[in-house]
């Protein structure tokens, strides 16, 4: 059986988990293609005008499956920790896209919610396990892989190894000729955590992993920031890190992801080594409305460079290109202490005062 | 030959106006242009050139240009120049120059407003407008010429204003709306000028100045600073005096000036990339086409001269910018 499975969204963050639970089942995955310009148009037609680019280009994948796909999967994320929620944009999920699904094509769904405790998680899991013909047992030793790939998955991420690369290993399993996660683990991973050029300057990037890895919607903001910056991501910090830095807040985040941007960038704000933050949002995001005026501030505090980067459908290069260059500069010249007063001359540059 | 004959070039190319200023050897303002873009930048690159050429005469030499402005590349392939940089470092250089110690700068031009926070010369914080085009000058613009007025009217009429009006600042079209209605109401011209001008700097403070920390001394720069309405109402909302430059509308191409300078004395160059001031009678050409070598289709943009491509960009991938060996000038340029 091949199951579709949209590059959107969840994909940037649970995609690992996924393809251990149905590698398991033995069944695959097909993930739609790369986002481009006619995958994000049919978004456009189909999503609601209202809703956040992330939502829209859902609805463009959803849309752009391989044909041979027999159903799609759809899960509905409730919660990925204790205590939290994610959006409630994603809550709505499968429902607010099923206009977006092709005609005649089943969806394939399931509650996730880990706030519920890990049983509710497994019951879940038997229960989709069931309705795809499978038993119990084999629904339970699913999951168990879903969380070993997810753990190996994260666990690279934090050694430094890129999302793309990451990504692509978890991709080429659950297929036939795959190899699987081999118990050996985590030892052939990570290496080049955080250890290149020492004249680039470090930029942390905060955003939701479907903006931060969404090349196309971000308009290649990586790899040109790559290009003139050393970056580190949310991804590399550690769950209990994030926690200690959101210790002091007044009352506890209850967005899943929000909290971890906050924790992740206020770690990031308070570190010596890291020269700016980069805060990616896109323009509708209702979490991101708190948390990024929370790092801002806390930025502000410890004198760190920060920027917020707003994407939408309509952003364009130009203005993406400026406000980089600019952050850049400004950290670029403050370092080598290009202060602008050298040279002036006051001859004949004058003002007016009115 | 003599330094009196020899100039740094500074080219700021916006939505709205196309600027060029001549540096000269003691940091004077030698030429300061400001003309209308008129969607033609390239056309009006050349015809800044041809003006300039006028006044400094053929013999003189420019030892170095920079670039800024949302065309900034086309106008760095065009005049083959030394730095290419974006408006916020070029506008903190030049405001730095002009007034050291400066804190905060207010920048109102045609399609954009930035705000750049400074502290020992260095720029710490800055912010741009985002998409909507709400509270820049192409909006007074279209303002006054619907109320019949030159927009060089605007301002004095504004300060005269008594009791300004209330206008919601928020969108350009409510606060158009809400302006006639003020107007059916039969409130003088002068209030609801004045009235538009403090919606405008609300709105200013409020979007691009959010989370700013405005200190003195103030530089409030770009086209719109030579409406005193607006530099007024800055001055009530933030409470302390608005510095007007001398150059206020061409700051950014003084800056790309300062900025070429810098990039000849700092690093050594030997020779400029200028093209020439004959570039003003070289026939540039600019033409566009669908790549379809993806479904991206991206938009690809060709500069000609004289039938030979000097540089392409609008793809994603480099299939097409990455061909050309001139624009490796040009990326070198811009690093």
């Amino acid at each position: 059986m091949k199951i579709g499975f949209p590059r959107a969204m969840f994909y940037y963050d649970t995609f690992p988990f996924w393809a251990g639970y149905f590698e398991a089942l033995g069944i695959e995955l097909k993930v739609s293609p790369r986002t481009n310009r006619e995958v994000l148009e049919r978004g456009l037609k189909k999503a609601s005008d209202e809703t956040c680019l992330p939502i829209k280009l859902l609805s463009g994948h959803l849309a752009s499956l391989p044909s041979d796909v027999e159903a799609v999967f759809l899960p509905r994320m409730v919660s990925i920790e204790k205590k939290t929620y994610m959006c409630p944009k994603i809550l709505g999920l499968p429902e607010s896209v099923l206009a977006s699904v092709p005609e005649g094509l089943p969806v394939i769904s399931v509650d996730i919610n880990w706030r519920e405790g890990k049983a509710q998680v497994q019951k879940a899991l038997e229960k989709l396990g069931e309705q795809l013909g499978k038993s119990k047992g084999e629904a339970r030793r699913a999951f168990a892989k879903a969380q070993k790939y997810q753990q190996v998955y994260e666990e690279m991420r934090r050694s430094g190894q890129g999302f793309e690369e990451s990504m692509r290993y978890f991709e080429g399993l659950g297929k036939p000729d795959g190899k699987g996660v081999s118990d050996a683990g985590l030892g052939s991973y990570g290496g080049s955590h955080l250890t290149s050029s020492e004249r680039l300057p470090t930029i942390a990037l905060i955003g939701h992993p479907y903006l931060t890895y969404e090349s196309y919607g971000n308009l290649n903001l990586l790899s040109k920031l790559k290009a003139k910056a050393k970056l580190v991501f949310m991804e590399n910090v550690e769950q209990v890190q994030i926690e200690d830095h959101l210790k002091d807040l007044r009352k506890p985040l209850f967005w899943s992801q929000g909290k971890r941007l906050l924790g992740a960038g206020h770690s990031y704000a308070i570190n010596q080594y890291v020269d700016g933050v980069i805060y990616l949002s896109c323009f509708g995001c209702g979490t991101d409305s708190m948390t990024q005026d929370m790092l801002a501030r806390r930025a502000r505090t410890h004198h760190k460079p920060y920027m917020v980067l707003t994407l939408d459908e309509h952003s364009g290069e130009a203005g993406v290109i400026t406000r980089v260059e600019a952050f850049l500069d400004m950290i670029e010249r403050k370092r080598i202490g290009l202060s602008n007063k050298s040279g002036y001359s006051s001859s004949s540059i004058g003002e007016i005062n009115r | 030959m003599s330094t009196q004959n020899r100039y740094f070039l500074g080219v700021d190319v916006g939505s709205v106006s196309t600027n060029l200023v001549l540096l000269g050897s003691n940091n004077e303002v030698v030429q300061a242009l400001y003309l209308r873009t008129q969607g033609r930048p390239m056309h009006t690159i050349q015809e800044g050139i041809k003006i300039l050429r006028e006044q400094i005469g053929s013999s003189a030499e420019i030892i170095g240009v920079g670039t800024t402005g949302s065309a900034r590349q086309l106008a760095a392939t065009l005049l083959g120049a030394d730095v290419v940089k974006n408006e916020i470092t070029a506008h903190a250089v030049a405001a730095s120059r002009v007034r050291p110690g400066v804190q905060t700068i207010l920048e109102i031009g045609g399609q954009d407003s930035k705000i750049i926070i400074l502290r020992d010369g260095v720029v710490v914080d800055f912010a741009m407008n985002t998409v909507c085009a709400a509270g820049t000058g192409s909006f007074l613009d279209q303002q006054a010429s619907r109320l019949g007025i030159e927009i060089e009217e605007f301002g004095p009429l504004a300060v005269q204003a008594e009791h300004p009006v209330r206008i919601a600042g928020r969108c350009s079209v409510f606060a158009e709306s809400d302006m006639i209605h003020k107007q059916q109401l039969g409130h003088p011209l002068p209030d609801i000028l004045a009235g538009l001008c403090q919606a405008m700097v609300r709105n200013y403070l409020n979007n691009v100045g959010k989370n700013k920390d405005i200190q003195g001394p103030i530089l409030f720069q770009g086209g719109v600073a030579a409406n005193p309405g607006i530099r007024k109402a800055f001055e009530q909302e933030l409470g302390q005096e608005v510095i007007v430059p001398e150059h206020f509308a061409v700051m950014g191409a003084l800056g790309a000036a300062f900025l070429a300078q810098e990039r000849v004395s700092m690093q050594g160059q030997e020779q400029t990339r200028f093209r020439g001031l004959q570039l003003a009678e070289s026939s540039f050409q600019a033409r566009s086409f669908d790549c379809n070598g993806c479904a991206n289709h991206c938009e690809v943009v060709e500069i000609l001269q004289e039938q030979e491509t000097l540089a392409r960009w609008g793809d994603r991938c480099g299939k097409w910018s990455g061909t050309l060996k001139n624009d490796e000038r040009v990326s070198e340029a811009r690093a």
